[in-house]
């Protein structure tokens, strides 16, 4: 069992808490045992970009983590697909942060510094995850796939905020054959409510 | 003096209507969602010229405005904008939050309890009432007013003629859904709203026909509080909220009848934060929830699983405990739906089976599983307490097993299992060693509940239940609860005609009531 994992036990012991809490206080012991071997938050080339102005939600790391994890989540070389930069992949991911609730949106900005920081020691790759290449990117998220269950469910939810906001958008369609929305272009006729039942007027069953 | 429905659309009060600061209504009764449970209750109720209120907590969306886009409902029709889950993370609880509740973003499929459950219900939780010929008179009654009937061949799309051919050829039974629905138009867009009204939910039925006959919705309208003095129920609290500007007043209701059908999780919480009807201290407690999985596979030629009907037949070859306890069922699914459920790898591997997906058909699972969950509310947040029971993880294995097995019977090259560490199974042979070694641990399977139930269950006793098999409290006179939160056990079958059924039972238990009182 690594280190990672003895810790992640232990912390699960500590009791059941609500699904994020959970991730952060394993991703707390995670650094903890790594602690002595990183610099925490060690400085990245992306902290001093800008964000620009349509960011509502996302935090500023948060923002330059999502952007350098698009290309390498979604990667299209090769294949017919959408390249990513064609769709609000950030826009929509900004749009979702604002739609959860503050306890889990504060837990998910300390889960999601976690995971970019721990890449500095977890893989040995020693950079944080917004300084990866997307080989290693993919590496690292593959390796958190089997990890614990801190570490899968972490992971999971980057992907999901990801994937979803790519493959929401319409123009990510076409190439899979996805109709998307038919009842206007089928020109459905809508039905509209139910007549009263025959039995309106009659006693209960 | 004979009732008038109106032709489309639901004379509901929104935030936006509300003008005041303040409001006070007058009702006989109050019913807090409008879901399948409360919108049969106010229908019911009202026909018998009670004055009703209903209380949704979710907005009022017509049915014009329903997009085809999962993701854009998802965020509009349900529960926290789609992304409530339980306490690990790891369990998606999809429930609809707007006027009709669960109803209007369900996928149809109509069953009446089984007659085991029904058994164990009378056996084991002393309730010899909800016999089979008791409710026959309340499942014919919703299944004649929500047009339920059995789909036709036309209405079997190819992911469930896929199913069907994979069971034949194992010789297992199959059979065709019962869908509440008229002249489905196959848009496969169930889980988003039905957008041309054929759906036969609370939005264009039961509603509307209680709005008829008096009955008074309210929408974007919390309720925060049941009332009670002396033991009587005497209303509800509520604050009604834009979704845009926060709240925008708030609202008492004076009742002397409160019925509770805010579905499984909000009801138990409400009655926890109300501090009523817990002596027995199971509020909560007992909650199953039919953890689902989607087992995908491949097959060689194009299957589109987004066309056609969303649900169209089903296995019940082990639907008996003794046999197994669980059901599979041919399902349909879309492009975001299909990026959620599988990941055969990171990056690359991901995009090619993206790019692969009309070549993909699913088999969803649903079991009987235990009343192991919790409901609370803690530190000012809901929790839901719930992980795969030791007794019900073989049965999920089995289920996996089964699909796999059918898939390749109907000719699947292969077949993904729905854990989150990316496993495939490319052969017969190989499914019993991998499935037999996926762990029972969480975030290992990634599972959907449609179906939250039992979490204020009924009973005869009230050291043991919440309710009595007319759902009345135990301890509050007056306070009722008409929805999935009343089921002793889960139900293994999606849950919708239960509800239905148990619903109108509670509304005339309530009737009866109150004419030897009068």
């Amino acid at each position: 069992m690594s280190e990672s994992d003895k810790a992640a036990e232990e912390v699960a012991r500590l009791g059941r808490r609500p699904f994020l809490k959970s991730l952060l206080w394993g991703g707390a012991a995670v650094a903890a045992v790594a602690g002595g071997s990183f610099a925490w938050l060690r400085r990245s080339g992306v902290d001093d970009e800008p964000v620009p102005d349509w960011v509502r939600h996302l935090h500023a790391n948060e923002y330059h983590l999502m952007r350098r994890l698009i290309p390498a989540l979604l990667p299209v070389a090769g294949t017919n697909l959408t390249p990513p930069e064609q769709v609000p992949v950030l826009r929509n991911i900004d749009h979702m942060m604002g739609l959860l609730n503050t306890t889990v949106r504060k837990d998910l900005a300390k889960g999601l510094v976690l995971m970019d920081n721990a890449a500095v020691v977890s893989g040995w790759h020693g950079k944080r995850l917004v300084d990866l290449e997307p080989e290693a990117a993919r590496a690292y998220f593959d390796t958190w796939t089997r990890g614990n269950r801190i570490q899968r469910a972490l992971q999971g939810v980057v992907k999901q905020f990801i994937y979803t906001s790519y493959w929401r958008e319409p123009a990510t369609w076409p190439p899979v054959d996805y109709d998307g929305p038919v009842t206007e272009e089928w020109g459905l006729e809508y039905l509209g409510n139910a007549p009263l039942p025959e039995a309106d007027q009659e006693q209960s069953a | 003096m004979s009732a008038t429905v109106q032709k489309s659309g639901l004379a509901v009060t929104t935030a936006a209507d509300v003008k005041q600061q303040r409001l006070d209504l007058k009702a006989d009764v109050v019913i807090v969602g409008s879901g399948a449970g409360g919108a049969v209750t106010a229908y019911e109720l009202a026909r018998k010229g009670l004055d009703v209120v209903v209380l949704e907590a979710g907005p009022y969306v017509p049915s014009k405005d329903f997009t085809e886009k999962f993701n854009d409902m998802l965020e509009t029709l349900y529960q926290d904008h789609g992304g409530q889950t339980n306490a690990d993370g790891d369990l998606l609880l999809l429930q609809g939050r707007c006027v009709g509740g669960s109803t209007v973003v369900n996928g149809c499929v109509c069953f009446r309890t089984p007659e085991f459950i029904l058994q164990k219900w009378q056996q084991q939780y002393g309730l010899p009432e909800l016999t089979e010929q008791a409710l026959r008179p309340y499942f014919e009654r919703v299944e004649k007013n929500l047009a339920i009937h059995e789909n036709e061949e036309w209405e079997i799309a190819r992911h469930s003629q896929l199913l069907r051919t994979g069971a034949e050829n194992l010789g297992w039974s199959v059979r065709p859904f019962k869908r509440n629905i008229n002249q489905c138009a196959l848009t496969g867009h169930c889980l988003s709203g039905c957008k041309s009204e054929r759906k036969q939910s609370m939005l264009v039925t039961y509603l509307p026909w209680a709005a008829a006959h008096g009955a008074r919705i309210y929408a974007d309208t919390e309720v925060t509080r049941v009332r009670a003095d002396n033991g009587r129920a005497t209303g509800v609290d509520a604050q009604i909220m834009d979704p845009e500007q926060g709240k925008v007043a708030d609202l008492r209701v004076t009742a002397d009848r409160v019925i509770l059908a805010a579905g499984a999780v909000q009801t138990p919480l409400l009655l926890q934060k109300s501090g009523l009807g817990n002596s027995s201290g199971q509020v909560g407690r007992n909650f199953a929830c039919h953890p689902s999985m989607f087992v995908l596979a491949r097959f060689p030629e194009p299957v589109h699983p987004w066309k056609g009907a969303l649900l169209g037949t089903y296995v019940d070859e082990f639907m008996d405990p003794d046999k197994g306890g669980f059901i599979l069922e041919g399902g349909g699914l879309g492009a975001s739906e299909m990026a959620l459920l599988n990941e055969p790898g990171t990056g690359k591997p991901f995009m090619h089976y993206m790019e692969d997906m009309k070549h993909y058909s699913g088999i969803v699972t649903l079991i009987h599983d235990h009343s192991v969950g919790e409901i609370s509310w803690q530190e000012e947040t809901k929790q839901v307490d719930y992980r795969i029971a030791e007794a019900d993880f073989p049965t999920m294995q089995q289920s996996i097993k089964a699909s796999a097995r059918l898939q390749f019977a109907a000719g699947a090259d292969k077949v993904f299992v729905p854990s989150y560490q990316p496993l495939e199974i490319n052969s017969v042979d190989e499914i019993d060693p991998v499935v037999d070694g996926l762990v029972n641990e969480p975030n290992s399977l990634r599972l959907v509940s449609y179906h939250p139930q039992g979490s204020c269950r009924m009973g005869p006793d009230p050291a043991s239940s919440v309710v009595n098999v007319r759902g009345e409290s135990h301890d509050v006179a007056g306070l009722y609860v008409a929805d999935a939160s009343l089921f002793p056990t889960s139900t293994i079958v999606n849950p919708q005609v239960t509800v239905y059924a148990l619903a109108h039972w509670v509304a005339d238990g309530m009737l009866a009531d109150m004419n030897r009182a009068a």
